[in-house]
């Protein structure tokens, strides 16, 4: 009923309103306001059977922009979504919020982007709701930390789409020797996940059902309770920003950077509760389970980075790298749950748990034992990387290789996506133009190569007219390892299309 | 006159303002008559030793408003160029070696809209001959180094020494298309062709790029020419 009910709007859309919906543009002397926008209808079809389906989703977005004068001017990107990938988790509310993880999106109303812009000679200023883009690589870029990122999809939507803007405040400076730009951001907003049974719901969050003992107990059933963030006060000092100093010499883009702020990627602490239970007086014979409470967690990190690109003959080649101090890494949960729950460790809980049973006389018979894993590696590390891009005519060829350093890694403590230290991640990415730019055919690709698991994004976009495109796709993902970037995807691979009239 | 005095004269009396702006309809039309329409705005300025700076901003249609296109041009220098793209928010250095590659889809290549220097070819006065009831010479200019077209065949009027039509052959020595140059106008003592028009007859398609509210000597700032104006838009 609801695929018909998007079908429908579309088409009707589509015949009915872009006359009424057209572009609109006022300009009058140094004065001009326009209103730009499209309707997206979007349908995705799960290739793998074992994980949930999705609804089709529908998107509104309108692109409101006025200045009045060469000195100033303002932009309101508004997107009205009801999406099919989302499910309520419970809010009523219809504008996303700027302090949550789990967000309602069936449907809601997304400020994608709000701010005013003052020009002077040598100085803008950019204050509200604003996405940036350091860094010279495509995608993966390690000093690119100020906004938190929408995963609901996993992360598979492109950059800009998926970066949640962040109310702040940025002052460029101009001078012919360097470019300066500064920015502010008050409050940390949270990245956003889907809820834990949806489909790109990360699989590193999720505990394993059960955890495997050599005792004679076994198996330890684990239930869990997923909990939204909770920020820290808004004061000076839980606030971000950073610093990038741009130039362009001998011709080369080069840029240093600094940034302080709370780790854009999801961290989580994971307080356990282990009960206890005395089955059968007779033959001592107990009951253990365990109840994980996933909570995130936010640190602080500094990032001190560079960024360059310049051509070589008939080649575009570009670098990027960052020093990550207190950078706090997500053990394995299975790991330290199996440690929390090892057989020693069950010992001393049932030997207490015994205790407090003869001590009140038999009627205790159960007991509960709160543990507060240490879930998180704190260490300082690298990440860097560099890419070439290839232009010719209406072909283009991008081939990029990322990789992060951890120094102190400690095998006896596995962390999520880093193996043995390192992960190095090879992208590639082929974009062609047919008949004028009106076909565009596009195959990306990323391998790790520690977790030999690789993600397959191929798309075919065809514009029936300047202001009606459509596009179909599939993302396809392979990996053998749940702690991996992209092998916790593996399960969801899916074919897509979408219908997009823009006014 | 030579047939390198008249290119040359041509090529001083088209680049004789400092700078000039103008808003461009570009329409692309495939073999089948479809039509796609762009519009862009341009921004040129001229330095005093043969450099030059140019940038185009995008506005229609949609999906790639807010695209800009930045160049800066000096004698015997590869061009440096920047692609500024909204969808990725950064600003892209781009070679610049690819002079014979289409400029976004048209039939003009980035060598047509002006990545020429005229030193690179040989001229020689074949004929005249009245195009539209206008006596032009007829030049044929053939590179020194054939990296783009083996020849060129250009129709230059007597009377105001504007290009009217171009003939371009392929390396390999075929046609390849020709451009018309047409709706000349008087802007502020400049001749300027305000409609031009290149036909591929090699694949059918059709490009026509309109002037509007072309404006000479406005006194544009070097900042315009900047990254920083990339990303602010026009």
């Amino acid at each position: 009923m609801k695929a018909y009910g998007c079908a429908s709007l579309i088409l009707i859309f589509i015949h009915l309103m872009p006359p009424a919906l057209a572009a609109y543009q006022y300009d009058r002397q140094d004065s001009s306001i326009s209103l730009y926008g499209y309707l997206q209808g979007e349908a995705r079809y799960a290739l793998d059977d074992d994980t949930p389906d999705e609804d089709p989703s529908q998107v509104l977005n309108l692109d409101l922009r006025a200045n009045l004068g060469s000195w100033n001017s303002m932009m309101l990107v508004i997107k009205g979504i009801d999406d099919g990938k989302v499910i309520d988790p419970g809010s009523a509310r219809l504008f996303n919020e700027f302090d949550r993880i789990y967000q309602d999106r069936n449907p809601s109303v997304d400020i994608d982007e709000a701010y005013i812009d003052l020009y002077t000679r040598y100085m803008d200023v950019r204050l509200g709701i604003q996405k940036f883009a350091w860094g010279r690589l495509d995608e993966i870029n390690p000093t690119d930390n100020l906004n938190t990122e929408d995963l609901t999809r996993g992360g598979t939507d492109d950059e800009v789409e998926r970066k949640i803007g962040a109310p702040s405040l940025k002052v460029s400076m101009f001078s012919g020797i360097a470019d300066i730009e500064m920015v502010w951001i008050p409050r940390y907003v949270p990245y956003r996940l889907p809820n834990p049974q949806e489909r790109w719901f990360p699989e590193v969050m999720k505990p394993p059902a059960v955890i495997e003992t050599e005792t004679l107990i076994g198996e330890i059933p684990v239930l869990t309770t997923y909990h939204d963030i909770d920020l820290p006060a808004l004061n000076v000092r839980n606030s971000g920003g950073g610093v990038r100093v741009s130039g362009y010499i001998a011709g080369v883009d080069l840029s240093l950077s600094y940034f302080t702020g709370y780790d854009p990627m999801p961290v989580t602490d994971a307080a356990t509760d282990i009960t206890v239970t005395l089955e059968d007086v007779l033959a001592l014979s107990y009951d253990i389970d365990a109840h994980v409470d996933i909570t995130p967690r936010i640190s602080r990190i500094h990032v001190f980075g560079f960024d360059l690109t310049t051509t070589v003959g008939s080649f575009t080649i570009r670098g990027e790298g960052a020093y990550f101090k207190d950078k706090i890494y997500n053990r394995k949960l299975s790991s330290v749950l199996a440690q929390e729950l090892a057989g020693q460790r069950q010992e001393e809980m049932i030997e207490e748990f015994m205790q407090a049973y003869i001590s009140s006389g038999g009627t205790d018979t159960a007991r509960t034992f709160h543990v507060e894993p240490d879930m998180a590696i704190l260490e300082d590390s690298m990440k860097y990387g560099a890419g070439i891009d290839y232009i010719y005519g209406d072909t283009s060829v991008s081939l990029q290789c990322i990789q992060e350093y951890m120094p102190g890694f400690d095998e006896d403590k596995p962390v999520y996506f880093i193996k043995d230290g390192v992960d190095t991640v090879v992208t590639a990415s082929f974009k062609q133009f047919f008949m004028q730019n009106t076909l565009e055919i596009n195959l990306d690709a990323a391998h790790d190569i520690q977790f030999r698991d690789i993600i397959f994004k191929p798309s075919v976009k065809y514009s029936f007219t300047d202001n009606l495109q459509m596009c179909i796709g599939a993302i396809l993902i392979e990996g053998k390892y749940d702690d991996a970037l992209l092998g916790q995807f593996r399960d969801n691979d899916e074919a897509f299309a979408w219908l997009r009239c823009n006014f | 006159m030579s047939a390198y005095d008249i290119v040359k004269k041509s090529e001083d009396l088209l680049d004789q303002a400092k700078d000039s702006r103008a808003d461009m309809l570009m329409v692309l039309v495939d073999k089948k008559g479809n039509q796609r329409k762009r519009t862009l705005q341009s921004f040129v300025k001229s330095g005093d030793n043969d450099e030059s700076k140019s940038i185009i901003f995008f506005i229609t249609p949609a999906d790639v408003k807010g695209t800009s296109f930045l160049v800066w041009s000096e004698p015997d220098k590869e061009d440096d160029q920047w692609l500024y793209l909204p969808a990725l928010r950064r600003v892209r250095q781009i070679s610049s070696s690819g002079k014979g590659e289409s400029f976004m889809g048209t039939e003009f290549t980035y060598f047509d809209m002006g990545g020429y220097d005229i030193d690179d070819n040989t001229y020689t006065l074949v004929k005249e001959e009245p195009i539209d009831n206008n006596q032009c010479y007829v030049i044929e200019a053939l590179p020194k180094v054939a990296k783009y077209y083996s020849k060129r065949i250009i129709w230059i009027r007597k009377d105001i020494f504007v290009p009217v039509k171009i003939d371009f052959y392929d390396k390999k020595g075929l046609y390849l298309k020709q451009g018309i140059f047409s709706d000349i106008k008087d802007i502020q003592g400049i001749n300027t062709p305000t409609r031009m028009e290149m036909y591929n007859k090699q694949n059918k398609r059709s490009t026509v790029i309109e002037l509007s509210n072309v404006v000479y000597d406005t006194g544009l700032k070097d900042d315009i020419f900047t990254q920083r104006y990339m990303k602010r838009g026009r």
